[in-house]
């Protein structure tokens, strides 16, 4: 990574965590500004958790009213980043939470099939592709993985996004490397 | 499944920003987690005060004996670090690091473990093990619930992402140190009636205080509560 880039984040933090004391002061203009620039990457990090737009729009407002009404959870001085995707995070997962437990119910509800569905390629020897075999790793890992490899992002700025540690992003991405190789059938 | 749509998108992050910029009224940002630990720390102090000078008989000459000492200090060190877990938790991206979490349970099994340096007795008459150890659940109780009401407050008042663990570890927090408070009130060291109706108590309040912060403590589900 270029010095330049990291030169930029550091500055781009520090503006973002002085708008956030002047929104937590009730400066609106503040509050447009900061969220207009935040806008971006909370949609940017929820499009990596969640498929479908409907939802996804759901999920952004949900994410900007939680931030609103935590603000005062905020510290000053401290960087922004780590505070607003913990927020992010808990109200996706909240969201996928409430997902899942609907579709277990509208599964149950629905008639069982006659037979057992066949169509899917279940066999032993079978490999899963890389969607599939993300999906079956915890969501930590999936994210460790995802920003690392797929998004070409450096350990601090995945520590940064994630709120945890350098050494917890390493650990998280080493154990989704394990579970991987395990999937494809490597050793 | 409907595909994303930048426009439509935009529209709806212009007409957010404008509701939320419109609604916006200052709030001050909670106090650092450590002032309001120690306030909690104060708070307890308070009440550890309150019983040692009301406690009959030679309670300071209990502490020559080195296992006794280790294990109030062990059990208000887990106390404590519960709370400063509890607090941490309810800040969004400062939740406690697992290293915490492991060296609160090793400070609470480890002062379990120092219970039993004093030998079992089972030649205790039922009736009298139930009646002198319903008074040491009540006053077990009584001395965590200012620090529980203080301690819930305060996490409440932040965003806690996981209301279970929040819940739990406040539960967990007062009941510990007030454990800690009760070996010096309590005059019995008996192992069977501090594992019942000492740590008894301490494990039940740990688990309705978690069923509760699953229910009013974890942030996302309590959004609507929350008026502008």
């Amino acid at each position: 990574m270029k010095p330049t880039d990291d030169s930029e984040r550091s500055d781009r933090s520090r503006r973002r965590a002085l708008l956030m004391q002047r929104l937590q002061a009730g400066d609106s203009d503040a509050c447009r500004e900061l969220l207009d620039d935040i806008g971006p990457a909370v949609t940017g990090f929820l499009r990596r958790r969640i498929a479908d737009s409907g939802e996804l729009e759901d999920v952004y407002q949900e994410v900007f009213m939680a931030l609103f009404e935590a603000r005062q959870t905020y510290e000053p001085g401290r960087p922004l980043e780590p505070w607003l995707f913990a927020i992010a995070r808990n109200v996706a997962a909240d969201h996928l939470r409430r997902h899942w437990t609907r579709a277990s119910w509208q599964e149950l509800a629905a008639d069982p099939p006659d037979r057992p569905d066949l169509s899917l390629d279940e066999s032993p020897g079978a490999a899963p592709d890389l969607a599939e075999a993300l999906e079956k790793l915890p969501l930590n890992q999936r994210e460790a993985f995802s920003m690392l490899k797929l998004e070409g992002l450096s350990l601090e700025a995945a520590a940064a996004r994630s709120g945890v540690s350098v050494g917890a992003v390493k650990v998280r991405a080493h154990r989704a490397y394990k579970a991987l190789r395990k999937l494809f059938g490597g050793a | 499944m409907t595909t994303f749509n930048a426009s439509h998108h935009d529209q709806l992050h212009r007409a957010l920003v404008d509701r939320i910029a419109g609604h916006l009224r200052p709030r001050r940002s909670l106090w650092p987690v450590r002032r309001r630990l120690a306030l909690w720390l104060l708070l307890e102090i308070a009440v550890l005060l309150r019983t040692v000078t009301e406690t009959r008989g030679n309670w300071a000459a209990r502490f020559a004996s080195i296992p006794y000492t280790f294990e109030i200090l062990f059990f208000a060190a887990a106390g404590l670090i519960l709370a400063a877990m509890a607090l941490r938790a309810a800040i969004p991206g400062r939740e406690a690091r697992p290293w915490q979490t492991v060296l609160a349970i090793v400070l609470a099994i480890s002062g379990i473990a120092l219970l039993f340096v004093t030998p079992m007795r089972t030649d205790i008459p039922l009736s009298q093990f139930i009646s002198v150890g319903v008074v040491c659940v009540f006053f077990t109780c009584s001395k965590a619930a200012l620090p529980l009401i203080a301690l819930w407050w305060a996490v409440r008042r932040g965003a806690p992402g996981n209301g279970r663990a929040a819940g739990a570890m406040v539960g967990s927090a007062a009941m510990l140190f007030s454990f800690a408070i009760m070996r010096i009130d309590c005059p019995l060291d008996e192992p069977l009636h501090l594992i019942t109706w000492h740590l008894g108590p301490v494990i039940a309040v740990t688990v309705l205080s978690a069923v509760a912060g699953a229910l009013w403590l974890r942030f996302p589900l309590r959004r609507h509560a929350v008026s502008y």
